[in-house]
């Protein structure tokens, strides 16, 4: 049954974000959503244009290169810090001394701000003062020119550094979850003979899905807006080599002030996410335990 | 004794009346200008001490207010569409004034240039640079121009000469790398922007100035073949041959203290660079026992020729639309242009790298506190442009989103994805967008 004054009593105390949210997130938002059928530079007239940006948008060759470094993007990030992590996490669990001296190594870098360790691994790669100018002096001379520099290697290259600060963060989230698993299922399945991974695959990973999907999902979302990295270290380049759909956003609206055209960009992401979350949001509704 | 007493509190109150009525008001009266700036921890305390300090001193009306802000273009445009802002609009050049302009959001300083004669206290180009739609709306606060630095003293040792054609250019390269240096020190690690300095050194020093200005004025295509040539020349150079810092992917790796420290460390024996180094250079040949000097970029010619320099506005100040004292406001920009001595004084502690002001100069105004081979600069560059031997840097002359493919795209060029020839035909694409949106940028006739 509806309970009118105990709704009216959280409504009331919810009020003060949700004025602060309407102002300060979800009506620029919305704004910004109108912006995307018009050709507004940022400063003068708004102009409505209907569709045109999204036509031009089909034709944008960095556009469709932002979009496929933004898939890739995602799936480096589904595929390698998750079992980087998950494998981590687990073994942690297995230690009973100084685990907490492993995570803090772990997480560190996730406390990093991103302008100092994309500094760090600026000076790592460096040509002249980095390591891959020391390897060669050994004949080692795959490092010799910074991976940020060539077009080959530098969108993975930034993703490395991104993955390396990230990582540390899924290991406390998955190590938080093995915590919670029943310790008897462990020991039955010890009597039952088990092996270390047959005990990982049958009986942590089911136990922690919730945890595990919800960092699938929050991978796959940050993935669209991502920026920071990649635009400290490489700004997209070389060639729109590390471009990913916020630098094209960010370059269209602050160095070309095409803002109505950098808004229909916008709204394809705030579309691609809108549909994360309700795939999401239908397989919770279905009954999976995510 | 309590009379004697009476008469002095009645002496204090009475001055203290006095002191109501007509300080107070006085006070009131003074009009408060505001100018944002770009912040810089150097720089700040010296536009506060010499400006703004000795500004307020000078008179009783205006009072400056200089507010120093991290990221100003973004804040000021939030700031200008919102109809706020301050009353001077510092802009990091004409593309942005134009954008402000259209907008609406700039006043006409026609009135104020008439008024204080500002067009025959700047140089004409810059001047012209702030003219939009018949009417003055933006004054220059710094000039500065591509140069060619070189080390002076490994050049007396290896009997290098500055060159002053294309193949001297080529032969001196090919010397410098074969003593195992850098021919050039210099990267784009930071600002990728750096590549539309070269780019335009380029378009000037081999298609040439005139055909440069043709095309800016659109009576030439950027396709036409010999910018094509310029651009493939420095596609060529950079990417084939490893001029700038010893190969492509070095030169997108390496920043300002990298290349400024293989510059003066004998690892590259020049530098292309804008004037903006002159105190970085200083810096990085104090401790050391090699010497700099600069000349102008060469045009890169069969011929060779009297080499040009290219024209460049590094900031611009503006009157806001909205603000309430456009007329303080003037005066404090009409301050700055009739003191040359402060101006001077104050871009002498900058090294000549910033507050620049185009005016017209004599060697008669530097004291002889000016680093010689700024003041050098100085009177060539005044001299050689004034004879009307100057070309046009990208960042001043072109609307933006043709100013922005011009280094963005440059990539996609040398990393092979398109020929000079593509690549000069989507500049030209852009050119012709800009030129149906009216957004191209003022260019004072030739």
């Amino acid at each position: 049954m509806f309970n009118f004054s105990k709704n009216i009593t959280a409504w009331i105390f919810l009020s003060p974000s949700l004025l602060i949210h309407f102002i300060v997130v979800a009506i620029p938002s919305v704004l910004s959503l109108g912006l995307c059928l018009t050709d507004w530079n940022g400063f003068g007239k708004i102009n409505y244009i209907g569709f045109e940006n999204f036509y031009e948008l089909f034709d944008d060759r960095v556009f469709k290169k932002a979009v496929l470094h933004n898939v890739i993007w995602t799936v480096i990030f589904l595929t390698i810090p998750i079992i980087l992590s998950l494998t981590t996490a687990y073994l942690l669990t297995g230690i009973r001394r100084g685990q907490l001296i492993y995570r803090l190594i772990f997480f560190f870098p996730y406390m990093l701000a991103s302008i100092i360790s994309c500094q760090i691994w600026k000076y790592i790669f460096h040509p002249i003062h980095g390591v891959g100018n020391w390897l060669s002096q050994y004949g080692i001379d795959f490092l010799e020119k910074s991976p940020f520099a060539l077009k080959e290697t530098s969108l993975y290259a930034v993703a490395f550094v991104d993955g390396w600060h990230f990582w540390g963060f899924l290991v406390v989230v998955y190590i938080t979850g093995m915590y919670q698993v029943d310790h008897t299922y462990y020991e039955s399945a010890e009597l039952e003979g088990a092996t270390k991974f047959q005990k990982f695959w049958y009986i942590t990973l089911p136990m922690i899905r919730p945890i595990f999907v919800f960092s699938l999902m929050i991978i796959i979302i940050w993935s669209i807006p991502t920026f920071d990295y990649i635009y400290i270290l490489t700004q997209g380049g070389p060639a729109y080599s590390s471009e990913v759909l916020a630098t094209h956003l960010y370059s269209q609206a602050f160095d070309r002030f095409n803002v109505g055209y950098s808004s229909a960009i916008g709204t394809l992401m705030f579309i691609y996410v809108l549909i994360i979350v309700s795939i999401f949001g239908i397989l919770q509704k279905m009954g999976w335990n995510i | 004794m309590r009379l004697k007493t009476k008469i002095r509190f009645q002496d204090k109150f009475c001055s203290l009346l006095f002191l109501t009525i007509f300080f107070i008001p006085w006070v009131q009266a003074q009009t408060k200008v505001t100018w944002w700036a770009e912040s810089n921890a150097d720089r700040d305390p010296v536009f506060q001490k010499k400006l703004v300090d000795v500004f307020n001193s000078s008179q009783n009306e205006i009072e400056l207010v200089m507010e120093f802000k991290e990221n100003l273009n973004d804040i000021l445009r939030t700031a200008m569409v919102a109809g706020e802002g301050p009353d001077i609009v510092e802009t990091p050049g004409p593309s942005y004034v134009k954008e402000y302009q259209d907008a609406g959001l700039l006043q006409s300083m026609q009135t104020y240039s008439d008024k204080y004669g500002w067009k025959d206290l700047l140089l004409p180009w810059s001047y012209n640079a702030g003219v939009f739609d018949g009417e003055f709306y933006s004054a220059p606060k710094t000039y500065e121009t591509m140069i060619l630095l070189y080390n002076k003293t490994l050049f007396q040792e290896k009997g290098w000469k500055i060159p002053t054609n294309l193949n001297e250019y080529e032969d001196l390269a090919k010397n410098v790398k074969s003593s195992g240096m850098n021919v050039f020190s210099y990267g784009s690690t930071g600002w990728q922007p750096t590549h539309e300095h070269l780019a335009g050194m380029y378009l000037n020093s081999v298609a040439g100035p005139d055909n440069v200005y043709q095309g800016l004025i659109g009576e030439k295509r950027w396709d036409s073949p010999e910018f094509v040539e310029a651009i493939e020349l420095l596609r060529k150079h950079m990417v084939d041959e490893g001029y700038w810092s010893g190969s492509l992917e070095n030169y997108y790796s390496l920043g300002w203290d990298d290349f400024h420290a293989q510059f003066a460390n004998r690892n590259a024996a020049m530098m292309t660079i804008g004037t903006w180094t002159f105190q970085a250079t200083e810096n990085g040949f104090k401790d050391i026992s090699d010497d700099w000097d600069w000349a102008p970029f060469p045009n890169l010619t069969s011929n060779g020729g009297e080499p040009s320099f290219l024209l460049a506005l590094g900031t611009t100040l503006s009157i806001n639309g909205q603000s309430k004292s456009p007329d303080s406001a003037a005066k404090v920009i009409d301050f700055i242009f009739k003191n040359k001595a402060l101006v001077l004084d104050m871009a002498n502690d900058f090294n000549f790298g910033e507050f620049v002001i185009p005016l017209k100069y004599t060697s008669a105004d530097f004291g002889d506190n000016v680093n010689p081979k700024v003041r050098r600069y100085l009177i060539e560059f005044a001299e050689a442009t004034g004879k009307g031997n100057y070309g046009y840097t990208t960042w001043t002359f072109w609307p933006s989103e043709p100013g922005v493919h011009i280094w963005k795209d440059m990539e996609v060029l040398w990393a092979g994805e398109l020929n000079a020839q593509e690549y000069m035909e989507d500049h030209e694409k852009l050119w012709s967008k800009a030129r149906r949106k009216n957004a191209t940028l003022p260019v004072g006739k030739r």
